[in-house]
């Protein structure tokens, strides 16, 4: 059964050769008669799907379109053709503590990015404790979140998420951040989510982590698929296909 | 919308938290502005329209409807752009980024009017019954304020000079409505157009229910309930076509 299935998407960007962001630029360009832009596509004729309880990556170097399909699976950007169906609550990680204010305290802000996520306050009010533990922050819950360090920011916003969780998560490249014990803890909250037959699909460029994660994955370049299966054949592809480029 | 309901309502508490600052005499200071700017408008034009009936208060209740008209607009214009890792980073309906913008727009403007229903006591020395209106010509009135919004923040994502313009459109509207002159001096040739100003109408509503102590007439109520639907749905019309390349564009 399958949880997400992209059936032939494409996504074309513009790109204006000059930026016309204004009413008077618009007016001049119309005068001018300068209508130039260039079309790139972001993704072309992207077809896949992954199963329930299934944890799927995305990898391909830079520019070859993953965020782009994560962004639309996440429904923040629109494809220009293709449908896209996600059964069950998504939540998407494309960053982390999206709406945290600095003016307001810790305890608000879990509050917020929660319901952003698509929590209940009552809900959250059942696992604050364990967000505040995760994070060890308990002792900060009523500093405005602007006094908290960078680091203590990035726990809050993980623990929340990491708490805050639906049946599929979509993570774009949010790994690389707190120090080794905590990045162990998130590790190992994943692989409990995996045990626990939630839909991951999965960005990044450490392949080592694609490696440990999943078990399907899929390789782009130039907003195409290249291949797509057993992630350890999907990774020997993309560094052959690296090594290709470099020679 | 209803299942956003606590996003919703945690944005418009973030929105009023944030504008006034966590301290208590936040509103007080907001409030300070319009109160100040109404006694030397006062001043100012006493010996002008002095004699007019009410005038100071009719000029106090033109300030605060306007009040709302002016920020509710210029700040929900910036709710899609001032908001855009919302836009980005995370989906959720877009809509609700005005919504929770207007709505701590009209939790201002309401604690507003309440603190000048004590000034209209004291001036008029009572209350008139039919004070009980004004909730409803305040709904009428937010749904007109959401629908420019709507209009107003998606159309800003693709023209960022449109903030200026909507500065001297709002600039030109408060001249054009009877806030610090009395209706009297329009020239009867063009007053028809003249109350075709849906602002016109709803400080003359609010007039009429909490200084002259009349119903509102049933021209005022066709023509604000008329531009609220109108703007509504052309704004969310708008809307919800240009949103699909907001990720994009902002």
């Amino acid at each position: 059964m399958s949880t997400i299935i992209v059936d032939n998407i494409s996504k074309k960007f513009r790109i204006p050769h000059e930026k016309k962001n204004t009413v008077f630029q618009h007016i001049v360009g119309l005068i001018k008669r300068q209508f130039n832009y260039e079309e790139f596509w972001a993704l072309k004729d992207v077809s896949f799907e992954v199963n329930k309880g299934e944890a799927f990556g995305i990898i391909g170097r830079n520019g070859s379109g993953k965020s782009t399909l994560l962004k639309i699976l996440a429904k923040v950007l629109y494809p220009d053709s293709g449908s896209v169906s996600l059964d069950g609550k998504v939540a998407s990680f494309l960053q982390l503590g999206v709406g945290f204010q600095p003016e307001l305290t810790a305890r608000e802000n879990v509050y917020i990015y929660s319901s952003i996520l698509g929590l209940g306050r009552k809900q959250v009010n059942r696992i604050y404790d364990e967000i505040f533990d995760f994070a060890e922050l308990k002792k900060f819950e009523n500093m405005k979140l602007k006094n908290l360090s960078s680091g203590m920011t990035v726990r809050l916003a993980f623990s929340t998420a990491f708490h805050a969780v639906p049946d599929t998560l979509l993570i774009d490249e949010v790994f690389a951040v707190g120090d080794e014990s905590f990045r162990k803890k998130c590790r190992d909250k994943m692989d409990q989510f995996k045990a626990e037959g939630k839909t991951i699909v999965f960005v990044s460029h450490t392949l080592n982590t694609v490696k440990e994660l999943c078990q399907r994955s899929m390789l782009l370049n130039e907003g195409r698929i290249i291949t797509m299966g057993d992630t350890e054949k999907v990774i020997n592809d993309y560094l052959a296909m690296l090594q290709k480029k470099t020679i | 919308m209803w299942q956003y309901r606590e996003l919703i309502w945690n944005l418009t508490a973030t929105d009023l938290k944030n504008r006034y600052q966590n301290t208590a005499l936040g509103f007080f200071w907001s409030l300070l502005s319009p109160l100040l700017l109404a006694l030397v408008l006062y001043f100012i034009f006493r010996n002008l329209w002095g004699r007019e009936q009410d005038f100071a208060i009719n000029l106090l209740v033109g300030m605060m409807a306007w009040r709302f008209f002016a920020t509710g607009t210029s700040s929900s214009l910036r709710a899609i752009v001032g908001n855009s890792s919302l836009v980005t980073r995370v989906y959720i309906p877009r809509q609700i980024l005005v919504l929770s913008n207007v709505l701590a727009n009209i939790i201002s403007s309401l604690l507003e009017f309440i603190v000048l229903l004590p000034i209209i006591f004291i001036l008029l020395g009572y209350l008139p019954v039919t004070v009980f209106l004004f909730p409803l010509i305040h709904i009428i009135y937010f749904w007109f304020i959401f629908g420019a919004g709507l209009l107003l923040s998606s159309l800003y994502v693709y023209f960022r000079d449109l903030d200026q313009i909507w500065q001297v459109v709002t600039q030109v509207l408060f001249f054009c409505s009877p806030i610090i002159y009395p209706l009297t001096i329009i020239p009867a040739n063009l007053m028809p157009y003249y109350l075709l100003n849906p602002v016109t109408q709803l400080i003359i509503m609010y007039r009429d229910v909490m200084v002259a102590g009349d119903l509102p007439s049933l021209y005022s109520i066709v023509v604000v309930i008329g531009f609220a639907i109108a703007a509504y749905l052309v704004g969310s019309l708008v809307f919800s076509k240009l949103q699909r390349r907001f990720a994009e564009e902002i």
